[in-house]
């Protein structure tokens, strides 16, 4: 598919009344002069061609509205085409600057046909605005050669299967996507067209121009295979619904996808696989699309159970989401999928784990999956870094202990009730403070314990202590300097104060540094509160 | 059986011995949840109400943590009634930033697992109570424990009688954790006040168990009163080591210290007991 004035249908595409007598033309500097780079319809017709300098252009027309070139938003532009594309079929490869390659081999009886399908496409683009031109062929250089070279009319030209030969021949050999400095050498030559390359004798060709020549040549006329980069990645199961007149309204858009879910939960059951993240693609009547996922931290069959997924997702984002003048095809996908073995749950209502991995990944698709963790327990003896906040979606062994059996549950827990009792494990605050909050303190000896400290305002005098624990930090995970260790180790105490308030305080000493930055030899106290006991 | 018989027939016998004139009958799946202390029991009418809201809030700001500790203590007991039982703590991130973050291993001392237990963290009060109501109506969890900052203006009568409800549908306790003591009426079963207490001296001199001052500052099924408790990490009812003496049964308004101290033990898992068991006493 080759959208002929990608550059200039973006521009007039944005403005608000469009021009169609004035002329639009694109100019970027090339070699410190400005050249066209692009034009619309109108500037063609009056004789520009793209490299002419732009002092000539506006020499002979002064009325030509000229702009600059804007890459970036171009290349933008037909990514936002190639994802609107993505409703016809999933491989949607990129041509830049201006092209789209379709693979559309299993597709074309979606849609009645493939001149049907070439049609309804043209037809769309249109209506949004673009100028395109389609040629449809058995490989993609074929496609690309018959789209962008040959006559203006008809819009679309379709290559009958394996006719790439006859199709090919009267095209001009710029066509097969070679460089620019070969196809000069080669008209030097005299061979201008395909058809001449096609019949000569190719050992001399590719000693003297190079092998790219004969590979693009192979390739359109599929003689060599040339895969199609896809944008996204391939789904495993798709269920879509298309509307002819478009929805706009939530409940519709929540019941359609409740329907597809439907759908989606019986192709999977036939493979006895279940989904982990799943996505609902709108796309609206104006060409742009919008993507919703979600994910399950186990594997998900229950059509219930998706769509609750997507009310949850749906109201976070409902501001975000305007249907403008409604969707018109709403498509529900697995991305990933995973085998699920179908289970008998008791006949009491025991479903508790199954209830419990929902209800996961409801609150992760509201709130998103770093906000709901698990504490898990890691390597390390530094407070803060000790325990690790893991997505709970991501933990799924947890939730696969419940099913062990209630004996073998319970039994863990005593084993682990066993191990609460080890009175020889350091006591850890309830609530950690993050950062650590600095307390002026008064001791009686200078490494011993606090004897009053003022937190927040409020002084508070210590009835008894705890202590010192000290807390090293990791010299393997800190810098050194050329002197030692930059940071100090903590030295930790458990007070409690007359009032009963109990906190985790700690002393650590800090290097007394000049102005220059340079360390004396000093170290200075310093004090902080880190936790609170109950 | 479709998934809200249980509770279906609870209020359905609930409602039968109404009828009949009897007391109200506990449901075998969902027993009352024993404290541990035999003077507040009794005044619980044995326990905490099961599938009901309670509120915990703190005496002055200063004692935040000792109320977080006895809720996570009664969270604690509760993930033990079920095995494999789960919790979940749901916290803003303002009330995480000014009075800390809720820190796994400190949750060991209290009898709560931490491979069970799961930690939300929510942007906004508002969003705290939707995700408690949503996890009090799954029958996912035992316990869940929602802090709101500030008083908690949002959690009003009608945000607490939804509460309420959501926890009766899901068969789980709802505790809610105010960060001030809020005068606004709510629809919670019982509400406490927690003061932290200073506590007495171990056998090597250093800090010993903690020990609070609840308050039952409202009950719907008794009479408010105000104990003196010790919280002990790890010991079981029968081995506690406490003093036992009489106790000031209050009633109303007057209040009166009960001077000897009674341990909150960790309870031995409630599957155990056949219901209506004569319970250890402690201390």
């Amino acid at each position: 598919m080759w959208l002929r004035r990608l550059p200039t249908d973006r521009l007039a595409r944005r403005a608000r009344a469009p021009d169609d007598d004035v002329p639009l033309i694109v100019v970027e500097p090339v070699k410190s002069a400005l050249r066209v780079a692009a034009l619309d319809d109108a500037a063609a017709a009056l004789g520009l061609s793209r490299g002419l300098p732009l002092a000539d252009v506006r020499a002979m027309y002064p009325a030509v509205r000229v702009r600059e070139a804007d890459h970036a938003a171009d290349r933008q532009l037909l990514e936002a085409v190639a994802d609107w594309c993505d409703r016809y079929t999933p491989l949607v490869g990129l041509d830049p600057p201006d092209g789209l390659l379709l693979d559309i081999a299993g597709c074309a009886h979606l849609f009645g046909g493939e001149e049907a399908l070439g049609r309804d496409l043209a037809a769309r683009l249109t209506r949004q605005g673009f100028h395109v031109r389609l040629g449809l062929a058995d490989t993609p250089g074929c496609a690309f050669a018959v789209a962008r070279c040959g006559e203006a009319r008809p819009e679309m030209r379709m290559v009958p299967p394996r006719a790439q030969r006859d199709a090919l021949a009267p095209l001009p050999l710029a066509a097969l996507r070679i460089e620019a400095d070969i196809v000069a050498a080669l008209a030097q030559a005299g061979l201008k067209r395909i058809a001449d390359i096609m019949a000569r004798p190719r050992a001399p060709l590719a000693a003297r121009y190079g092998t790219a020549l004969l590979r693009q040549l192979d390739r359109a006329l599929g003689l060599e295979d040339e895969p199609i980069v896809p944008r996204l990645p391939l789904p495993s199961y798709v269920a879509e619904r298309r509307f002819p007149d478009p929805i706009g309204r939530h409940d519709d858009v929540l019941a359609t996808i409740a329907q597809l879910a439907q759908d989606l939960c019986a192709m999977l059951e036939r493979r006895g696989e279940g989904a982990r993240l799943l996505q609902v693609a709108l796309y609206r009547a104006d060409g742009k699309v919008h993507r919703l996922e979600a994910g399950a931290g186990e594997p998900l069959r229950d059509p219930r159970q998706m769509h609750r997924l997507f009310i949850e997702r749906i109201a976070v984002v409902a501001d975000a989401c305007d249907p403008g003048f409604g969707y018109d095809m709403v498509r529900l996908s697995a991305l990933m999928a995973e085998p699920l073995m179908p289970e008998q749950s008791g006949l009491d209502a025991g479903d508790d784990r199954a209830a419990l991995a929902h209800l996961i990944d409801r609150l992760s698709a509201r709130f998103g999956a770093q906000r709901l963790t698990r504490p898990l327990p890691r390597d390390t003896h530094v407070p803060e870094r000790a325990v690790a906040a893991v997505p709970a979606q991501a933990v799924p062994d947890a939730v696969r202990l419940a099913r062990t059996t209630p004996e073998d549950a319970r039994s863990e827990d005593a084993r682990s009730e066993w191990r609460l009792q080890d009175s020889l494990a350091p006591l850890r605050p309830l609530r950690l403070l993050a950062p650590p909050e600095q307390v002026e303190v008064i001791n009686e000896v200078p490494d011993g314990a606090p004897a009053r400290f003022t937190w927040r305002k409020r002084v508070h005098h210590v009835r008894a202590a705890e202590g010192p624990e000290r807390i090293a930090m990791e010299w393997w995970n800190m810098e050194w300097g050329s002197d030692g260790p930059p940071v100090l180790p903590r030295d930790y105490f458990r007070v409690e104060s007359r009032e009963g308030l109990r906190a985790w305080l700690f002393r650590q000493d800090v290097h007394v540094t000049d102005e220059a930055g340079n360390r004396t030899g000093t170290t200075l106290p310093r004090w902080f509160v880190h936790g609170l006991f109950a | 059986m479709t998934a809200g018989a249980p509770a279906t027939l609870h209020r359905l016998r609930q409602a039968v011995a109404r009828i009949e004139g009897q007391q109200m009958v506990v449901d075998p799946a969902h027993p009352l949840l024993p404290l541990g202390i035999a003077a507040i029991d009794r005044h619980l009418q044995g326990g905490l109400m099961p599938m009901s809201l309670h509120e915990i809030a703190p005496a002055t700001a200063w004692d935040l943590a000792a109320a977080s500790g006895f809720a996570m203590r009664l969270a604690a007991s509760l993930a033990q009634t079920r095995p494999g039982g789960e919790t979940l703590w749901v916290q803003t991130g303002f009330a995480a930033q000014e009075a800390g973050g809720l820190y796994g291993p400190g949750c060991e001392p209290f009898g709560l697992s931490v491979a069970r237990l799961l930690i939300l963290a929510v942007p906004r009060p508002i969003d705290a109570l939707w995700a408690m109501e949503e996890a009090l109506r799954s029958r996912a969890l035992t316990g869940v424990v929602a802090e709101l900052p500030n008083d908690g203006r949002l959690a009003d009568l009608t945000a607490t009688r939804r509460l309420l409800l959501a926890a009766r549908e899901g068969g789980t306790v709802g505790l809610l954790l105010r960060h001030r003591a809020s005068p606004l009426t709510s629809a919670a079963d019982t509400r406490w006040q927690v003061a932290a207490a200073p506590g007495e001296a171990d056998r090597f001199g250093g800090l010993g168990p903690p020990a609070w001052v609840l308050s039952l500052v409202k009950n719907r099924r008794g009479a408010t009163g105000r104990w003196r408790v010790v919280c002990n990490p790890a010991a079981s009812i029968s081995g506690s080591a406490g003093r036992s003496a009489a106790i000031h049964r209050v009633t109303g308004d007057r209040h009166a210290f009960a001077v000897p101290a009674l341990s909150l033990g960790v309870a031995a898992a409630a599957a155990d007991r056949p219901a209506g068991a004569p319970r250890a006493r402690a201390g």
